[in-house]
């Protein structure tokens, strides 16, 4: 019984990262059609900058985040500017000039970085709480909750606020949306932006959780992209709870399976996708005959 | 659209006829290139290092490279060997064993007449064919007993093997402490299978079975249910076979879930990158069996340290330290044998009884040197020479 | 055009390439031409992804697992198991089949980007497989793989070994070229174009895809077989996904729709890669860039840059000979016997489709006989469009029978139903946009079913005999509808009456017994809209019976000889033209509000 509760709670605080990455790919997808493969190198650079102003200039932890935000809304701009001749035409097309893309990224941290990357010490020191013989790592509550306030603010931003409205517009039909005088285009780089945010937020937090490294981009990617998946691409409550379910699969697969855990995984997901090809809440997409 | 007919019936005729050329020529006269052993000549010696330069595990091939440099520079500030300068390049196989099969033809087409590294089993042992046809000697430095399986007369070890290490470590654990409960987690990689399999052999060489032997991936990111499982069985201390990067992760999560015990793990748990991932607080009374603990062990470790500290700026470390001495077998071998090459360049390895920072080198006919470690604790971040 | 001087370029080529191909192991070293032997796996690879992606649309990210399978089956069968290699390589090649109908499983249900993420993580598992298994030597590999024995031909020389690749690489090129040039093929390329009315046309979309999956399996587990013969060692590491994105980018970079450009990019990235060995860093952003570049500014890769400046250059001297097109040739009318003998040709009794509660038809009963002009209007969102889903089985009823000549057909899938003679174009022109004009005809000129696939493999003469009648009746049929001019034409750049018009033709080419047409009229001029009527009558004449949806009355009156009106998803009138007209209810049907749009068709996965 302690295992299992204690696996579970492993499974949800790598979940909420999770979610986040999922989140950064959802919200790409909803309005452009998109999906981002770069996005895990995205998250990545977040990770890489965060940890830099976090160690190397002494800003305080949150302030580096920012500053790491900041650093990829841009470098979401810049892959939306450059593909966005594409937008709308041809998705097999785009989906590979974002894996063109993270190419670049990971070369990049690399030639910048170097290849073997670096352990970041935990911002929060505290020791973990001990409920009923069960340990909470304190900076994992901190991981959640700003998980939690993301997800807040993103669905509060997308529903009341004006610009929000509009990428809804966008996200269900854009011919439609720029016939009502929405600018298509600025709503997918902002879109982009800020799915790129929600990367380096991601990137941010998981670095002093694990160890940041030009490759770390990639399981988190594959899996935090299933995850958005399993939620129903798109869909931005799905993207979180379709994370936390990734990252429990993943820790008890890893308990039962052992070695064999990232097999199991993937069979599984792609058994409940078999099932349910719009995932747990997503609505089936329309195009007319 | 008459293109797309193909070729019209003269056309397919005289394919036919040249392809008939073309077998009956092949038949003839095979291309290839003489064989031709390289050795004569006055030019430089050619050695080839050949290790990951770039991605994951490129650290540990920087590392090697330095190590083999330096001794190879020193040589050559002596005036080479028989008078001949020594030439030392680096090619990177990306830790790619398929890279690895392409580089080994090339330093053979290229005339290298041997080869140091590389830090990956898994690789060396993808090149060991290539390069026992070609009779290129290699002094590798994995530790996988994988590669000592190969038995090939051409491929040599700068180190112990897994199963040094980790006997070494079992005899300290239970003969020297009398630890009963002791509990495993190791990575299904090359080297956390390897270090898995000699230490579970270990073990029940001495009549012990673990508490718990629990597996992981090379990219698992959390590990509460593995590390609850050990936590319930209250080991008197856990082994880990795994890279210094995930070493850390785990000891990190251990230590949060409230496992005491103490680590006891090869080469890897005593880096610096597995001490900063974890936590200097955390990775308190680590337990390492590594033949090189620190720079400090004795007059030779100092004097190499400085020497590495001078060249590069930075601390030396085991995996340069043992391409160092790897590049100094070789380079004494050559010497003795008046810079022969293939076998009996081999065989002059095999002869070399060389002090070395790992200890001292004695080959026996699998290859492999080195057979003891030293045990250490780390103390304060510091890996320190175990007491008894 | 049959002596043009290709047909004399084409040949000398050949023999050129074969003499080079021969001739190149004498100039190159050791090293040199194990670079070249693995990029001739490579180039294997690269054609069953072009197959599978670049023809068939199918994103395959599990290539590399492909290859991986049958190098390790190769190695556990040879050493673990003892069989012979070509035993082994044999076994290995139907392994690795087997494995891609697996991984084709998901593609029936998902499409694009989902299918991308479900083959990648299957690769993924694949690997960690590899990584664990006591059987496949976990992470260490499998190594001593023997050297594979040829009549006393010594392949572990790289030389000789060259040669036995070129050869299978030169007859799976060949083979590769003769699918995607051939009918599966074209119904490869107009499914990845246009799933829904590839199904229209008779291309049973199911069995493409997996045949896709197949066919990509297969290269990938004979260049499988051929990396382990030559390399002797197999470990996880060389199946990473870090080489599957290379492999996308040789596949990209040559051009996916072109094979010849997916082996261009696959022995030219190889070879760069080798040059850059000691600058992987540089190598990886180079790659990158290039990738990105070409995704943006070459999006039809190396191969198709020289068509993109043909096409250029021609715009800039604006073509010498503008095409024209011809008038349309009537057919030759057929006799009387047939009419009104036996069953009506479309009986569609008590049929109701419902959206999620949204009832878009309820009870709908039609009966159409044979030799029929029937218009069917009504106002937007009547439910016309859905009427001609449901009885051309994109959709499946919720309620109701439908029969085709006398035979039940309801929640029939739509190649079915083609292949069964009836036949439709779409209201949103659906035509295969990367298919030339004459290609769209000929993958409705194609009647056979999609199972007798298996005549590629056991008699391929059958095939290219087929080809060339098609190829003749293809060109007839251009030639009634005046379309000659455009045969080699993509329809996209061609004007929407023409678009219309080779729609209906794509729909003729399949000699159906019935004709659905959804607005054929929408969008045409005048001129054409007479037109239009010529060739509708022409072709009833000719023994089809036409149905037709339009909004255009002037037309509907003088074509059609009974129409039925539709309002809120029911029939509300049936008559003649003219006694339709008068009915109160169609008064009031077309005075009330018509301002409800029309209903989404929702997604269909096949």
């Amino acid at each position: 019984m302690q295992v299992f509760l204690q696996t579970l709670i492993g499974g949800l605080s790598l979940g909420a990262v999770y979610a986040l990455v999922a989140m950064g790919f959802s919200l790409v997808y909803r309005t452009m059609g998109l999906v981002n493969f770069a996005h895990a190198d995205v998250l990545m650079i977040g990770a890489y900058t965060a940890s830099t102003f976090y160690t190397s200039t002494r800003l305080p932890f949150a302030v580096a985040m920012v500053s790491a935000i900041a650093v990829t809304g841009l470098i979401g701009l810049v892959i939306e500017r450059v593909l966005r001749p594409l937008e709308n035409k041809d998705v097999t097309l785009m989906l590979i000039g974002t894996i063109g893309f993270g190419m670049v990224l990971q070369a990049v941290a690399i030639l910048i970085w170097g290849a073997t990357g670096r352990a970041v010490p935990s911002p929060v020191k505290a020791a973990p709480l001990q409920v009923l013989g069960l340990r909470i790592r304190t900076y994992d509550l901190v991981v959640v909750a700003v998980a939690a306030v993301a997800v807040v603010l993103l669905v509060a931003f997308l529903q009341r606020t004006k610009r929000g409205a509009a990428m809804q517009a966008v996200a269900m039909d854009h011919e439609a949306a720029t016939a009502v005088g929405i600018h298509v285009g600025r709503s997918n780089a902002i879109a982009f932006a800020i799915g790129a945010g929600l990367a380096a937020l991601a990137g941010g937090l998981v670095g002093p959780m694990l160890y940041v490294s030009p490759t770390m981009g990639g399981t988190l990617g594959i899996k935090g992209f299933a995850a958005a998946m399993l939620g129903g691409c798109g869909n931005i409550p799905g993207a979180v709870v379709g994370g936390l379910a990734i990252g429990v699969l993943d820790s008890y697969a890893a308990g039962h399976f052992q070695g064999y855990s990232e097999l199991v995984v993937f069979l599984v997901f792609t058994a409940i996708i078999m099932i349910r090809p719009t995932g747990l809440f997503g609505e089936t997409t329309v195009s007319r005959a | 659209m008459s293109h797309r007919v193909g070729p019209t019936r003269i056309g397919s005729r005289a394919f036919a006829a040249v392809a008939m050329a073309a077998v009956l020529a092949g038949g003839c006269a095979a291309p290839g290139e003489s064989k031709d052993s390289g050795s004569s000549g006055s030019g430089p010696i050619k050695i080839a290092v050949i290790d990951a330069q770039s991605g994951q595990l490129s650290s540990l091939g920087k590392w090697e490279y330095k190590g083999a440099k330096l001794a190879v520079d020193e040589w050559n500030k002596a005036g080479g060997v028989n008078g001949r300068k020594i030439r030392l390049d680096v090619f990177d196989d990306q830790g790619d064993p398929t890279v690895g099969t392409t580089l080994a033809r090339k330093i053979d087409s290229q005339k290298y007449i041997a080869m140091l590294g590389t830090a990956e089993s898994a690789v060396t042992i993808a090149m060991a064919p290539t390069l026992r046809q070609a009779e290129i000697p290699n002094i590798a430095s994995g530790q996988s007993p994988g590669m000592v399986a190969l038995k090939s007369p051409f491929l040599f070890l700068n180190g112990p093997t897994s199963t040094t290490y980790d006997d070494t470590l079992a005899k300290y654990l239970i003969d020297g402490k009398k630890l009963k409960k002791i509990a495993m987690i190791s990575n299904n990689g090359a080297y956390g299978k390897g270090e898995h399999d000699a230490f579970l052999k270990a073990l029940s060489g001495r009549g012990i079975t673990p508490a718990a032997d629990e597996v992981v991936t090379t990219d698992q990111k959390d590990f509460s249910a593995q590390l609850t499982k050990i936590r319930q069985k209250q080991p008197q201390a856990v082994f880990i076979g795994s890279e210094e990067v995930e070493s850390g992760l785990i000891v990190k999560q251990a230590r949060d879930l409230g496992i005491t015990a103490p680590f006891a793990g090869a080469a890897p748990q005593g880096t610096p990158v597995f001490r900063d991932t974890a936590g200097v607080a955390n990775v308190e009374g680590t337990i390492v069996s590594s033949p090189y603990l620190s720079n400090d062990t004795s007059d030779a470790t100092k004097k190499f340290a400085a020497a590495y500290k001078a060249a590069y700026g930075e601390e030396a470390e085991l995996h340069g330290a043992k391409a160092y001495d790897g590049a100094q077998i070789l380079l004494t071998a050559l010497k003795n044998s008046g810079v022969a090459t293939g076998r009996k360049l081999a065989d002059a390895i095999r002869a070399v009884r060389y002090q070395g920072l790992m200890g001292d080198f004695a080959f026996d006919q699998t290859g492999v040197g080195i057979s003891a470690t030293s045990i250490g604790v780390i103390k304060k971040g510091n890996l320190v020479k175990a007491e008894g | 055009m049959s002596l043009s001087p290709r047909r004399f370029i084409r040949p000398a080529g050949l023999v050129a390439l074969v003499v080079v191909a021969w001739a190149l192991p004498y100039g190159l070293g050791g090293y040199a031409i194990h670079v070249v032997d693995i990029a001739l796996v490579f180039a294997l690879l690269a054609i069953g992804m072009g197959l599978a992606m670049g023809i068939a649309g199918q994103i395959n990210l599990a290539q590399i697992a492909f290859f991986g399978v049958a190098a390790y089956a190769t190695a556990i069968l040879t050493t673990r198991s003892g069989l012979g290699f070509w035993t082994a390589a044999v076994l290995a090649v139907l392994a690795t089949g087997l494995i891609g109908l697996l991984v084709a499983i998901p593609a029936l249900r998902m499409q694009s980007h989902y299918l991308g993420i479900v083959t990648l993580g299957l690769a993924l598992g694949f690997i960690n497989w590899t990584t664990n298994a006591e059987l496949a030597g976990g992470a260490d590999g499998i190594s001593a793989i023997p050297v594979p024995p040829l009549f006393g031909v010594d392949l572990s020389s790289e030389y000789l070994y060259y040669y036995l690749e070129v050869v299978v690489f030169a007859v799976a090129l060949a083979f590769g070229l003769f699918v995607a040039r051939t009918s599966l093929g074209r119904r490869m390329r107009a499914m990845r174009d246009d799933p829904l009315a590839a199904g229209a046309v008779g291309a049973q979309i199911p069995l493409l895809r997996m045949t896709a999956f197949l066919l990509a399996s297969v290269y990938g587990g004979v260049a499988g077989v051929l990396y382990a013969g030559l390399v002797r060692f197999v470990a996880p590491d060389t199946f990473n996904i870090a080489n599957m994105f290379l492999l996308l980018a040789m596949v990209v970079i040559g051009g996916r729709q072109s094979l010849v450009g997916c082996v261009i990019g696959a022995a030219g990235l190889s070879l760069v890669r080798e040059q850059l060995v000691d600058h992987a860093t540089y190598a990886q952003l180079g790659f990158g860039v290039v990738v990105v570049g070409m995704v943006v500014f070459a999006p039809t890769g190396l191969a198709g840059i020289p068509a993109r400046l043909r096409g250029v250059l021609e715009r800039r001297r604006g073509s010498a000979v503008r095409a024209t097109l011809r008038p349309f040739q009537p057919y030759e009318p057929a006799g009387e016997t047939e009419r009104d003998d036996g069953p009506p040709i479309l009986e569609v009794r008590e049929v109701g489709k419902r959206f999620r509660g949204l009832k878009a038809l309820d009870g709908v009963s039609l009966t159409v006989c044979h030799g029929e002009i029937r218009g069917i209007v009504g106002p937007n969102g009547s439910g016309k469009t859905t009427l001609f889903n449901v009885v051309s089985g994109f959709y499946r009823a919720s309620a109701g029978q439908i029969a085709l000549a006398g035979r039940p057909v309801s929640g029939a899938r739509p190649y079915r139903l083609s292949l069964l003679g009836l036949a439709r174009t779409f209201q949103n022109l659906r035509l295969f946009d990367d298919l030339t004009v004459k290609d769209n005809v000929l993958v409705a000129l194609d009647r056979t079913p999609t199972r007798a696939i298996w005549r590629y493999v056991l008699w391929p003469v059958a095939i290219w005999r087929r080809e060339r009648r098609l190829d003749h009746r293809a060109d007839e049929l251009l030639a009634r509808f005046g379309l000659t001019e455009f045969a080699a034409t993509r329809p996209s750049s061609l004007p929407y009456g023409i678009q219309r018009r080779i729609e209906i033709a794509r729909a003729m080419a399949g000699s159906p017994r019935l004709l659905l047409l959804d607005e054929p009229a929408a969008g045409l001029n005048g001129e054409e809209v007479r037109q239009l009527a010529e060739i509708v009558r022409s072709i009833r004449d000719s023994g089809v019976t036409v149905v037709l949806i339009e909004h255009n009355m002037g037309l509907v009156m003088s074509l059609c000889e009974r129409v039925t009106v539709l309002a809120g998803g029911s029939i509300i009138a049936e008559g003649t033209p003219a006694e339709v007209v008068g009915h109160p209810k169609v008064i009031e049907a077309y005075l009330g509000d018509s301002a409800m749009a029309d209903l989404p068709l929702p997604e269909v996965t096949q």
